[in-house]
């Protein structure tokens, strides 16, 4: 058994989960457009899931829509409102670290006749409500931030970004994928017209998430068909996914607290001892305003991918943000613009711990950090031992 | 396939990289490669007898391919003539480990370029250079410096704590520009420090901003200073590699010249 360190990526579904979902495949097969009784059951059902998970982030239950993740809700809450407000402006603003969807989503839309700007965040990863003033005009349609990023963990100041767009009367959208279940979010608090969240990230199946939509807020649907979904979301509804991920926020509201106190634990301790058993090492993101689950670290001379082939040798499984691991080659946008160069970009780990996580985890990684890190200096050009702080 | 899919062999060099080291002597030529686009970084040293690879050894920051080609390659290498060894390709290297993910065939590309280019090396040792490379000394011009001024754009600093956790540019000034980071260093965790030359001038302040956590750029430029209404970016020049990129500040020093 290996020791997975990379929640980030993908979390296992909840046995508790699976057991609710279950009846769902066989028994309660009903769609929720047929009138007879077992089509009525589904429609229960699917009624009873979208107030729970409404509840979950502050919504009424005429407030989510789903969809078959937080991508597809991502291009719904853009693609959709920029295309029902063509007429109010044609200019969004996104951040420099929003996660790679995000990204391609502007560039679709610029390719479409949208001006996108990107705010620059800083050293830490944060987006300031300053740099985004600058950057909003009277064409300026649509802010969206996510709500923290899923690599290097620094959590934005939503509330502020949200107080802000109220405003100046544009509309905010956030991706709350890498903070849900982590953070207690509320959409009125914090002015979140728009969101995107995912089932999976909550340990709920994979393929099912939603768009949350403040009532008044218009949008285009991008999936058209029978008409579900108020419209805006057509195709059969997907009801065991939907029962999972009910379950999966029942379970997160009783554990949410408990998990997060112990998350917290784990990545203090890691942190602090990886910071000082490892010479020229460093943390990436924000030293308190992070997500309780998320270490990123970066180290001088070594290139990620031969971190990540180490640490696999030994059964732990991570993550880097190292070109060589991605399908582009580019490395991770995120840590260009915490200021990195491409070299300290690529030195890059990142643990994210989760629900299945025992309290000797931390020490499997600390029990071969040291003599991984300090085995691939030794064949490192960069890296010269006199230079040891 | 996935690009972290290697083959056992491959898993092999990686885990047990064959000529790892430096080489050091007269009759040793030293090559270095790096490839921008993933950033891996290959130096590989060979000893040259009788017209014959001697010996080889390597050092490289870079991926788990990275790695095990530059093993693989040492081993093809060794004890054939130079005329040989210039013969071998990245195919080669491929085909001996038995294959590499497509994404990464450019870092075994990395591998045969930093063995041609240490065996270039090799052959300038052997036939003097008749012309010695001048390089000119001048103070360019640098885009956005006007625009910029007093708005992330400092040329006299009388209150540091202005940088306080800032990301701060230092561009080489002479000893001052020197004291200013070391000074800078305790106030925010990023500095960087950006000279033209191949290494600091010898000092003791020098030595301590090696030894600090200041990033120092060699052989580096400031081309341009980017930014909406203050500093946000920096173009930037490496003149080793002659290739741009941007960077991310939010202050740079630039000291008048003393």
């Amino acid at each position: 058994m290996s020791v997975y360190l990379d929640y980030q990526s993908s979390k296992p579904v909840d046995p508790r989960v699976i057991d609710a979902m279950l009846p769902y495949f066989h028994e309660k097969f009903g769609n929720p457009s047929s009138l007879h009784s077992v089509g009525d059951i589904a429609t229960e059902i699917l009624e009873e899931s979208r107030s729970t998970i409404g509840r979950f982030i502050g919504a009424d239950h005429d407030e989510v829509i789903f969809t078959s993740g937080a991508t597809e809700s991502n291009n719904h809450a853009l693609i959709g409102y920029a295309l029902r407000s063509r007429d109010k402006g044609n200019h969004i603003v996104i951040s420099e670290i929003e996660h790679i969807s995000i990204h391609n989503i502007a560039k679709y839309l610029e390719r479409n006749g949208f001006v996108v700007s990107k705010i620059p965040v800083d050293q830490f990863g944060r987006v300031s409500v300053g740099k985004l003033a600058e950057r909003v005009n009277g064409k300026t349609i649509l802010v969206s931030i996510g709500y923290a990023s899923d690599e290097i963990g620094t959590i934005q100041p939503i509330s502020e970004i949200g107080k802000f767009c109220r405003e100046k009367n544009i509309a905010f959208h956030s991706d709350i994928v890498a903070a849900e279940g982590l953070i207690p979010i509320d959409v009125n608090k914090e002015n979140i017209d728009l969101l995107s969240m995912s089932s999976n990230d909550i340990y709920g199946p994979k393929g099912l998430g939603i768009l949350y939509l403040r009532k008044g807020i218009r949008i285009n649907p991008l999936i058209i068909g029978g008409g579900q979904e108020a419209g805006l979301r057509s195709g059969t509804e997907n009801i065991p996914a939907i029962v999972g991920m009910k379950r999966a926020v029942e379970i997160m509201q009783q554990e949410m607290n408990a998990e997060t106190k112990r998350f917290q634990h784990y990545r203090d301790r890691l942190i602090e001892e990886t910071l000082t058993r490892v010479p020229r090492c460093y943390l990436n993101g924000h030293p308190t305003d992070r997500l309780p689950n998320n270490a990123h670290f970066r180290f001088d001379g070594i290139e990620g991918e031969s971190l990540l082939l180490s640490f696999k040798e030994k059964n732990i499984e991570v993550s880097t943000g190292s070109a060589c691991s991605s399908k582009t080659l580019e490395p991770s946008h995120t840590l260009i613009a915490l200021g990195l160069l491409h070299e300290e970009a690529h030195g890059s780990l990142e643990i994210t711990f989760g629900r299945f996580n025992k309290d000797g985890d931390v020490d499997a990684v600390l029990g071969v950090l040291p003599d991984i890190v300090s085995r691939l200096r030794k064949l490192s050009p960069l890296y010269k031992e006199e230079a040891k702080s | 396939m996935k690009s972290t899919q290697y083959s056992e062999k491959v898993l092999d060099h990686f885990r047990n990289p064959r000529n790892v080291g430096t080489l050091e002597g007269e009759d040793v030529a030293v090559g270095t490669v790096g490839n921008p686009v993933c950033g891996d970084l290959m130096e590989f040293y060979i000893k040259v007898k009788d017209n014959r690879i001697e010996d080889i050894k390597f050092k490289t920051f870079g991926c788990g391919s990275a790695i095990a080609t530059a093993s693989m390659i040492t081993e093809l290498a060794k004890g054939k003539t130079v005329d040989e060894a210039l013969k071998i390709t990245r195919q080669d290297v491929a085909d001996e480990l038995n294959g590499l993910p497509p994404i990464k065939m450019h870092c075994s590309n990395l591998a045969a370029d930093a063995l041609k280019n240490a065996i270039k090396k090799y052959k300038e040792k052997q036939e003097p250079l008749s012309k010695q490379r001048i390089a000119p000394e001048e103070q360019k011009e640098i885009a956005g410096m006007k625009q910029f001024r007093g708005r992330g754009v400092y040329e006299e600093i009388s209150d540091l704590s202005l940088f306080k956790d800032k990301r701060v540019m230092i561009l080489e000034r002479g000893e001052r520009s020197i004291e200013i980071a070391l000074k800078l260093t305790k106030l925010t965790p990023r500095v960087v420090f950006v000279t033209s030359e191949k290494q600091l001038r010898p000092g003791t302040m020098s030595e301590e901003l090696v030894e600090s956590s200041t990033k120092i750029l060699y052989e580096s430029e400031l081309k341009e200073i980017r930014g909406l209404n203050t500093v946000e970016k920096v173009l930037m020049h490496d003149m080793n590699e002659d290739e741009e990129y941007e960077l991310f500040v939010d202050s740079i020093v630039i000291l008048r010249n003393e």
